[in-house]
């Protein structure tokens, strides 16, 4: 063997480009490998098609992700400020079950008492949020100083806005809710307990681990606690006890698009530009990858931080939403583990535990990977305890597939060397050093 | 050239971990031969494990039956696709035991869209769109045990004694029809007093233990316990145990398992439990009639048997124990 410098330098031009291929698309191995293996081992139906591959096959796995591919979504952000979020089980629980008691009861019950102040809570924020925007666009326009007045007076206008959106909500309390009003209170009660947990984490300055953790179990209380002790199942069915219009969550577009995949789609497509092109999705990346620089370069970094955790609630509760759809139910214990498949999915996905690096076309395959896997393995009809093992074994072969720094990987291979033969290795560790000198 | 290398090797862990999933490639499907899928909300645990047991035992059977079973791993949307998988993988026939009513619904009339005969087992579904429902009548089966409690305590009219009921889950329909059928009968008897108010035990053994461990504590006289399953009662058995109190105290279980409820009443344990039968061997026949092109019957309710100390060694010796 020779020095690995000479060989670098031996090696042609073609082959450093063709690693430079393979590191640029290495993301999309483990998934495409997956495909193969799918379409390679699926059954064939009795008109000689291929099932996997069929039309239906595809869209039922496109339906089946978009749950916890949505959780997943809020997770790669929480993940790249190097925070962690365990509470989206309960949180996407507790929406399936909001949103199922807004749409079967009628009159005041638990569901509005979580609701209405969490729709409070969501308004006061977006019309102050809008506000204070449109004022400093409008100073910048006209070079003029801050009013000082100005920000309390978009102080109460958001309150006085916020209270009246919520009174209309609180209003509809007596008839059943539409579709529309679901999408809006659910998602604000995840909001809710997610920027709870963004405030007990960076105003306690506690783990993230631990505060959310905190809130799975208490979320999972409330969860309980809302559907009511003899009703852990709240039924939805459109049509009878529910609108109609609910429908549209669970109808598929031409017969084979599924809607609850559609959104999951967008929300990605959506997450996807906020992180690369606007200053939030920087920030979250400055944060991630040195929280202390970030702060000392003026990025706001409790607001960020809070604003993450509460599109994580936000996300999971939405989530709900759809679980509500799809199984035409909500119950305190809808999202069980969920948790873990989002932080597996998104690991997948090439996203670094570690905080700032990582990205939404990552969860992306992280979520795809996950969602063929089981279908592949239930198409095989593979038992479903060796579904347990080889799940935890692909699992860690994609992540190491995805693994972006190999020299974890090549230290333990050159610790291996050392054992073998020794000189050989300190000569190659000497040259290494030679090489670093120059 | 480390990198290539480390590659090759990752590469090739995959190919060998995928490699045997790749060629487990199923064959086509012979005219007749039946495959037929089964659909589990779980197998951990003990009452699913017998259920799966006679299903498979009934599918040996029959040489012309290929079994599909998928676990549901106790998660709805899990079960959901797996039988989304068998609507795809055309099988003849599914059996279906939901993990409830609601969340299963929808996939079990889209089975039946897809022209797929649906055989619910145990739970049934919110919708008429099904082939055929089989299962166990929890009512029935509370009322066998409130009947046999009413004679244990004296006899009609005369029955005297205080009953600690360990609930399964106050969330689940069949703990409410286990009590519901239990006090058609105990609450004709002004002679029986009930301790504790609705304590549930989320059917497990170690919760029971507890429970039953202060109830001990709390009252001075307890005459009979009735776990809404077998390892409940067990476990109040222990808890009386180890207080020194079993023998004053009757202890009554649901579900006559073989290898759990029916061997306590065979050791005196338990004084007797009260058979919720699997659905398991009945399912598969009733598919085979449904395939055959046979009318069936809409709903069949299995009957319970109660089993005590008389009859245990029987079952016990037809189930090679």
């Amino acid at each position: 063997m020779t020095d690995p410098g000479e060989r670098a330098m031996s090696s042609s031009n073609t082959m450093e480009w063709l690693k430079g291929v393979v590191k640029a698309t290495k993301l999309y191995w483990g998934l495409a490998l997956l495909f193969a293996v799918g379409v390679l081992s699926s059954p064939v139906s009795s008109k000689g098609h291929n099932i996997f591959l069929s039309f239906g096959n595809l869209s039922d796995v496109f339906r089946q992700i978009s749950v916890t591919g949505i959780t997943a979504v809020g997770m790669t952000l929480v993940i790249l400020i190097a925070g962690i979020d365990l509470s989206v089980g309960s949180v996407l629980a507790l929406g399936s079950v909001v949103c199922a008691m807004l749409l079967t009861n009628e009159g005041w019950s638990s569901a509005y008492l979580l609701g209405v102040p969490a729709v409070f809570l969501l308004a006061f924020f977006v019309v102050l949020g809008t506000m204070s925007f449109a004022l400093r666009v409008q100073r910048r326009a006209v070079h003029a100083e801050a009013a000082p007045g100005m920000s309390k007076v978009a102080l109460v206008v958001a309150l006085v806005a916020a209270l009246l959106i919520a009174l209309r909500v609180a209003s509809n309390s007596g008839s059943k809710a539409g579709v529309l009003l679901v999408l809006l209170v659910v998602p604000a009660v995840g909001l809710m307990l997610g920027a709870i947990n963004g405030v007990v984490i960076v105003g306690g300055r506690l783990q993230p681990f631990i505060v959310t953790l905190a809130m799975m179990v208490a979320g999972l209380g409330v969860a309980r606690l809302t559907a009511g002790q003899n009703t852990a199942v709240w039924p939805v069915y459109t049509g009878s006890n529910a609108t109609e219009d609910f429908e549209a969550l669970r109808s598929l577009i031409f017969g084979i698009i599924p809607v609850p995949g559609v959104i999951f789609a967008g929300i990605i497509v959506l997450f996807w530009i906020i992180l690369k092109f606007t200053k939030f999705g920087r920030y979250i990346y400055a944060i991630g990858g040195n929280e202390e620089a970030a702060r000392l370069a003026g990025v706001p970094v409790w607001r960020v931080k809070i604003t993450v955790y509460a599109i994580s609630g936000y996300l999971a509760a939405l989530a709900g939403i759809l679980y509500v759809a799809q199984y035409r139910q909500g119950k305190p214990d809808a999202g069980m583990g969920l948790e873990l498949d989002a932080i597996a999915a998104v690991v997948i996905g090439g996203t670094s535990l570690m905080g700032g690096r990582g990205s939404m076309i990552g969860t992306l395959v992280g979520v795809l990977i996950f969602g063929f896997l089981s279908n592949i393995l239930q198409l095989n009809n593979i038992d479903s305890n060796t579904q347990l093992v080889l799940k935890g074994i692909i699992i860690i072969v994609a992540v190491l597939l995805q693994e972006r720094r190999s020299s974890g990987w090549m230290f333990f291979l050159s610790q291996l060397k050392v054992r073998n033969a020794p000189d050989r290795s300190v000569t190659s560790q000497q040259t290494e050093t030679h090489r670093h000198g120059e | 050239m480390s990198i290539t290398r480390r590659q090759f090797a990752t590469w090739a862990l995959a190919t060998a971990l995928i490699a045997p999933v790749a060629f487990n490639m199923s064959s086509a499907q012979a005219k007749d031969k039946y495959t037929i899928g089964f659909s589990q909300v779980t197998t951990v645990e003990p009452w699913r494990v017998q259920f799966n047991k006679d299903l498979e035992a009934e599918a040996k059977k029959h040489a012309n039956v290929e079994l599909l079973v998928a676990d549901g791993q106790d998660k709805t949307e899990k079960q959901v696709a797996d039988v989304e998988n068998f609507i795809r993988q055309e099988v003849d026939a599914i059996l279906i035991s939901p993990k409830e009513s609601a969340g299963l619904t929808g996939v079990v009339e889209k089975a039946m869209d897809a022209g797929i005969p649906v055989i619910v087992l145990d739970r049934n579904v919110d919708t008429e769109k099904y082939t055929q429902w089989i299962g166990g009548d929890n009512v029935v089966i509370g009322e066998a045990a409130g009947k046999y409690a009413v004679e244990r305590l004296g006899g009609k009219g005369k029955a005297k004694g205080t009953v600690v009921e360990v609930w399964g889950g106050l969330g689940t329909q069949a703990s409410h029809d286990r009590s519901n059928g239990f006090h058609k009968y105990t609450d004709a008897e002004p002679g029986i007093k009930y301790l504790l108010d609705k304590q549930s035990g989320d059917w497990k053994q170690d919760q029971a233990y507890n429970i039953m461990a202060t109830a001990l504590r709390n009252h001075e006289d307890i005459t009979m316990v009735y776990g809404h399953n077998d390892p409940m009662a067990y476990g109040a058995y222990l808890a009386a145990k180890d207080a020194g109190r079993e023998k004053d105290i009757l202890f009554l279980g649901v579900d006559g398992l073989p290898n759990e409820g029916v061997q306590w009443v065979n050791k005196g344990e338990l004084a007797a439990t009260f058979l919720y039968p699997t659905p398991g061997a009945e399912g598969l026949r009733q598919a085979l009639k449904v395939l055959a092109g046979e009318k069936v019957e809409k709903k069949i309710v299995l009957g319970t048997e109660t089993i005590t100390k008389e009859n245990a060694p029987a079952i016990l010796k037809a189930n090679g124990l």
